[in-house]
């Protein structure tokens, strides 16, 4: 089986590598022989990787510690559940399931479109096609996941005990799914520009694949805080890591090229700024690729053998060079009216939300790659850590909150002033009650618990900015149509789904940033040594020890328990277990925190130590509002499907479009 | 579809670029109350240390010591914490850090010399963005304006105030 599994990892190479030659020469010479022969390269490649991919699935499901791979990542005991996901566990296998991932998505763009579009699709599968080359290349000749070794051990090294947990399974094939996603846009962009077919074709194309990858992104980037909250035990969910921060800067781009996308297809303007963010946005994702594979700047995410930097800075170096030369060879067809009507229109609104969300990602930039500018000015590293981006990103994303509020009630085109004072007013009034009546609730003695402050009154606005807009709209359809408030509602927010859609959206992430303010404000923490029996009190919580137990999991994991009561008004409210596992040759124990969430805070257990004499570190955090984080994901998904819904009406004019293109630009098979 | 003729935006308020001196007033606002307030609160001396240092531990966890779960994390908080009572104050706790392991158990770079680039580019990068979209929305309500005024008439159609207040009334309804 690993003999196939290598096998079709070449054949998968030549395969894409012809394809991608083959679509770039049907292109230009008008070729359709060569056209057909390319049109089957993408289900051959999709083949290949398949089998492949499935070949290592068994390898570590039979425990062929014959190879490297399964032997650094599983281990006899491990379970069938993690054996899967070890297949992601480490650098080679990531790289193989990143393909598997893109020439999946291939397989899809190649199914919705071949017939389609003949002038932008080639050149799209070529970008794909080359991209999985590069993938393919490194997979074969420098990072082989079948690679052998001569006299196999009994056993595997076994899986880093960290990763050994549900989030594993769910957490990186999100945020892959969400990175390798953008490689459809950014294929599509440069396939308009090489085609110098610069309509807005190519952004309708890829309008669900560009919100399907957000999607992914974010839920990924949450997915991994949440993980990092359960499984880490140090009682926070995000902490600036170099590789949070690579995943975080793509979301934050593509989410303002979901933003100014809207004008170019309003008004057929920003065609050179758009273009430019989608392709950032890719070169985002593969910075981020490159943090953990280079090995260059310290994180806990970089994976043991990171070996490939030099070959994705050279890639990154040809996506950036490429994409700059052909944007500026394309400069003159890509100038559009650029026509404003009024200075305050939504339109202007959308401009200065792509400033402040680039804001946060250049800071965010900055602070990720300052390490290794210091070292190169003053040969000094230093570190860059937590402090200095909530320094930093905190007031800029104040500025990112209010707009989110404002830019909903600003007319597109051009707003008013009775137009602004008639929308604003409730918004405005409702901020200036909420803040009037949090000023003598609210500590305010910390700078951290300024900015809480300040974060809860937007959020007081930015809600009744979007509620209204659900209300106005409901109550306008109710008397336009005589149905109840409940019927409006759905079938507005069915009819116009991109719209309300976006509004849940940005609901979720208002519940996120109330959920991070309170927690970073309002938590408090204690670590109690205590002897059987003993107690004491936390924020209304009278939490005592009861008895310390240990398990023999399997042959390599051992539980250590400590069972805890918490009471409240006297009454047993929840019996905790935080625990320690200790698994064989590993140094460190892992923390398995318990925790009893609520929509008003967390109860937050470690287990920190213990001794022979059965006494323990307990150590408790209580965490406001820490659901409400998750909670705004959810809403975030929910928002983000309706926004992605197919949507009939959009399907026709796409129809209508393609037939008229379909007349003038025949396909190979029609001629 | 006629444009409405720039008098129907109010001179006094929004004749300028409104929303950026709404969006620069109000981070201004914020930063300056927030800078204030921080030089006063204390907060715990300790957390104070363990905020500014990042962990030394063998496992490299790259974090800051007030997070750090590591086994050797207790045993540094608990030699802080003695230097603390021992009289030292959180500047000289950290001072000795730097000494002993470099720049580099600071949780943040320094506000001074090359390190200070660190903390102002991220917001010279961000008004100097502020001072391009204020010229790009210049630039493309001029062109409008100047569009509109070579096919429009000269001079403004002549309406009522009744039919003027309610084309007003009917645009601020209409969704676009």
């Amino acid at each position: 089986m690993n003999d196939i599994g290598e096998f079709t990892l070449l054949l998968a190479l030549a395969t894409a590598l012809y394809g991608c030659v083959a679509y770039i020469m049907s292109a230009r010479g008008n070729r359709g022989d060569l056209y057909l022969s390319a049109d089957r390269t993408p289900f051959i490649v999709w083949v290949c990787v398949v089998i492949s991919s499935l070949c290592l699935w068994k390898a570590f499901l039979t425990d062929d510690f014959s190879l490297q791979y399964v032997w650094a990542y599983s281990n006899r005991e491990l379970d069938t559940f993690y054996k899967v996901s070890s297949f992601w566990g480490g650098q080679k296998g990531s790289l193989l399931f990143w393909t598997l991932l893109l020439s999946t998505y291939m397989l899809v763009v190649y199914f919705q479109n071949r017939r389609k579009n003949l002038k932008v699709v080639p050149y799209a599968m070529a970008v794909i096609l080359a991209i999985i080359v590069f993938f393919l290349f490194l997979i074969n000749f420098s990072t082989n996941p079948f690679e052998r070794i001569p006299l196999p051990p009994e056993d595997g090294r076994g899986l880093n005990p960290l990763l050994q947990n549900y989030w594993m399974v769910i957490h990186p094939p999100t945020l892959y799914l969400g990175y390798v996603g953008f490689t459809v846009p950014f294929a599509f962009a440069v396939a308009a520009l090489v085609s110098k077919d610069l309509d807005d074709g190519w952004i309708r194309m890829t309008r669900k694949w560009t919100l399907l990858s957000w999607f992914f992104l974010c839920m990924g980037n949450l997915f991994g805080a949440s993980w990092a909250y359960v499984e880490l035990g140090w009682g926070g969910y995000w902490a600036w890591d170099p590789v949070e921060n690579a995943a975080f800067m793509p979301l934050l781009v593509a989410t303002a090229y979901l933003h100014s996308v809207m004008i170019q297809e309003k008004k057929d303007m920003m065609k050179v700024w758009n273009m430019t963010l989608i392709l950032l946005t890719f070169v985002m994702t593969i910075f981020g690729t490159f943090i953990t594979r280079s090995g260059l700047i310290q994180s806990v995410h970089t994976f043991d053998e990171a070996t490939l930097g030099y070959y994705f800075l050279a890639f990154l170096a040809v996506i950036i060079v490429a994409s700059v030369g052909l944007i500026i060879a394309r400069l003159p067809l890509l100038k559009s009216a650029n026509e404003l009507d009024s200075l305050l229109s939504r339109e202007s609104s959308f401009l200065f939300n792509n400033l402040v969300l680039l804001g946060i990602a250049f800071a965010t930039f900055w602070g990720t790659i300052f390490p290794i500018i210091s070292e190169a000015v003053r040969g000094v590293k230093i570190t860059v850590g937590p402090p200095f981006y909530n320094q930093v990103n905190v007031p800029i994303g104040l500025a990112l909150l209010a707009l989110i509020g404002i830019g909903p009630v600003i007319a597109w085109r051009r707003a008013t002033f009775s137009n602004l004072k008639k929308n604003f007013f409730k918004p405005v009034t409702a901020g200036i009650i909420a803040a009037v009546a949090l000023f003598p609730v609210l500590p305010l003695g910390s700078r951290t618990e300024i900015y809480t402050y300040i974060t809860f009154v937007l959020c007081v606005f930015v809600l009744t900015s979007m509620f209204t807009e659900f209300y106005k709209g409901t109550v306008s359809r109710m008397g336009l149509h005589d149905e109840s408030a409940a019927a409006a509602l759905a079938t507005m927010t069915w009819r116009n789904k991109r719209r309300y859609g976006g509004y849940i959206v940005h609901v979720g992430v208002v519940l996120i940033f109330a959920g991070i303010a309170g927690s970073q404000a309002y938590g408090i923490h204690t670590e109690k040594h205590l002897q059987l029996g003993e107690s004491f009190e936390i924020r209304g919580y009278t939490i005592t020890y009861e008895k310390l137990i240990a398990v023999e999991a399997t042959n390599v994991k051992t539980r250590i328990i400590a069972q805890l009561a918490v009471e409240r008004d006297e009454k047993r409210y929840w019996t905790a277990r935080p625990e320690k596992e200790f698994y064989k040759g590993q140094n460190q124990p892992v923390s398995e925190v318990d925790v009893l969430s609520t929509w008003k805070e967390d109860l937050y257990m470690i287990l920190a130590d213990f001794r022979e004499d059965e006494s323990a570190t307990i150590k408790v955090y209580v965490n406001p509002m820490v659901s409400w984080i998750w909670t705004g994901g959810w809403i975030i998904a929910f928002g983000a499907m309706i926004s992605m819904w197919p949507d009939r009406l959009e399907q026709r004019r796409r129809l209508d479009r393609v037939r008229k293109q379909e007349r003038l630009f025949p396909s190979p098979a029609q001629e | 579809m006629q444009t409405l003729p720039r008098t129907f935006i109010h001179p006094g308020i929004f004749g300028d670029t409104f929303l950026l001196k709404m969006f620069m007033g109000l981070s201004t606002l914020v930063w300056i109350s927030v800078s204030q307030v921080s030089a006063v609160s204390a907060g715990s001396l300790l957390q104070d240390v363990e905020n500014a240092l990042m962990c030394k531990c063998d496992d490299k966890c790259g974090k800051v010591l007030m997070n750090c779960t590591c086994s050797t994390a207790d045993k540094t908080r608990g030699k802080f914490s003695k230097m603390l009572e021992s009289g030292l104050t959180v500047e000289q706790i950290i001072k000795t850090q730097v000494a002993e392991h470099g720049e580099t158990i600071l949780s943040a770079p320094t506000k001074f010399g090359f390190n200070l680039t660190a903390w102002l580019t991220p917001f010279i990068a961000l008004v100097a963005g502020g001072f391009g979209v204020r010229k790009v929305l210049r630039t493309c309500v001029g062109r409008k304006d100047g569009g509109d005024s070579a096919v429009a008439p000269t001079s403004e159609p002549k309406v009522s105030a009744k039919y003027s207040k309610r084309l007003q009334d009917e645009l601020d309804g209409i969704e676009l």
